[in-house]
């Protein structure tokens, strides 16, 4: 058990903040989505929002490309290989934790 | 915060059906096909405009397909993403390929099921009927099961119903699979045109448009 709490704590940390995982997870599950989109779907405000995509953008979980769709602006971001490892590494830790403790 | 991550993908995944701009112009789509069927009944195929039409059928579709796509963005580009976000759905290539070869299967056992209904039951429309259990799959295991949504079981339902009610009309071929089409059709613009009108209601147009 020691030893499992031991790993649990070496779990990535950018990835295991709430707000963090639940936009690295919309990202995961998709090619890419735009600023409006991930507003909305964590429920986040703007400035909190920028935050986090700033901080995934840092460790290079998260690519931010300003583009346009037509004529609208966007602020499209997309899951980086390296964000999708982390991610998946983090979600089986998580799940071979919850397998030895059930 | 507490959401299950599966929830989660799910809900991304249900996003492309918030609209109803999918079932619209699917909705339309049927409709022409109804309309299409009914019009080669009526021409006959021994007449040249009934030939052409039948020739022309693989165009139509590919050209049908190509027009709905176009169209579906456009209007998504124009009425979604500016109030409530733009998404770009991943392409699966596996999961492309496996659909590819469930097609190849579901063709081959869609024919095996059209002849032996066609010697079982002489007087049983089999092609309208085989039409309607396909078209419910596809609504069924690609659509309601990926999204969750219960208007794609119902929409799957009522094609399950009109096929088999179809096939013992007693009309011709033509018109009773025109009349499939057109009235899955009407169904699905029905559908389609009540969800896009709950989601522009529900979210209206941001005072800016520009994000992030």
């Amino acid at each position: 058990m020691g030893e499992d709490l031991r790993r649990l704590t070496e779990v990535d940390r950018l990835i295991h903040e709430p707000a963090r995982l639940l936009i690295v997870t919309i990202l995961a599950s998709v090619a890419s989505a735009d600023f409006l989109f991930l507003q909305r779907e964590t429920g986040l405000t703007k400035g909190n929002l920028s935050a986090h995509l700033s901080k995934l953008e840092e460790a290079r979980y998260v690519k931010i490309e300003k583009t346009f769709k037509g004529k609208l602006p966007l602020t499209v971001c997309k899951l980086t290989a390296a964000g999708q490892k982390a991610l998946t590494q983090y979600r089986q830790q998580l799940q071979d934790f919850m397998d030895k403790t059930a | 915060m507490e959401k299950n991550l599966s929830d989660v993908e799910q809900r991304v995944q249900r996003y492309w059906y918030a609209d109803g701009i999918g079932e619209l112009i699917g909705g339309g789509m049927f409709v022409l096909l109804g309309i299409y069927f009914a019009l080669q009944e009526f021409l006959g195929q021994n007449s040249m405009v009934g030939g052409i039409l039948q020739a022309s059928l693989v165009l139509l579709m590919i050209g049908g397909t190509f027009v709905s796509r176009r169209l579906v963005n456009t209007l998504k580009t124009r009425l979604t993403y500016p109030r409530t976000g733009y998404v770009e759905y991943q392409v699966d290539e596996r999961g492309t390929r496996g659909r590819r070869i469930l097609a190849v299967i579901l063709a081959f056992v869609v024919s095996g099921l059209t002849i032996a209904f066609a010697r079982l039951f002489q007087f049983f429309d089999s092609i309208v009927a085989v039409t309607g259990v396909i078209v419910a799959l596809i609504l069924v295991v690609l659509r309601a099961k990926s999204s969750g949504l219960a208007r794609f079981y119902i929409l799957g339902a009522a094609s399950l119903v009109l096929g088999f009610a179809l096939s013992l009309s007693g009309l011709p071929n033509g018109y009773s699979l025109g009349l499939f089409y057109g009235l899955m059709g009407v169904c699905s613009l029905i559908s389609g045109g009540l969800t896009l009108r709950r989601y522009l209601k529900e979210n209206p147009l941001p005072a800016e448009t520009e994000n992030g």
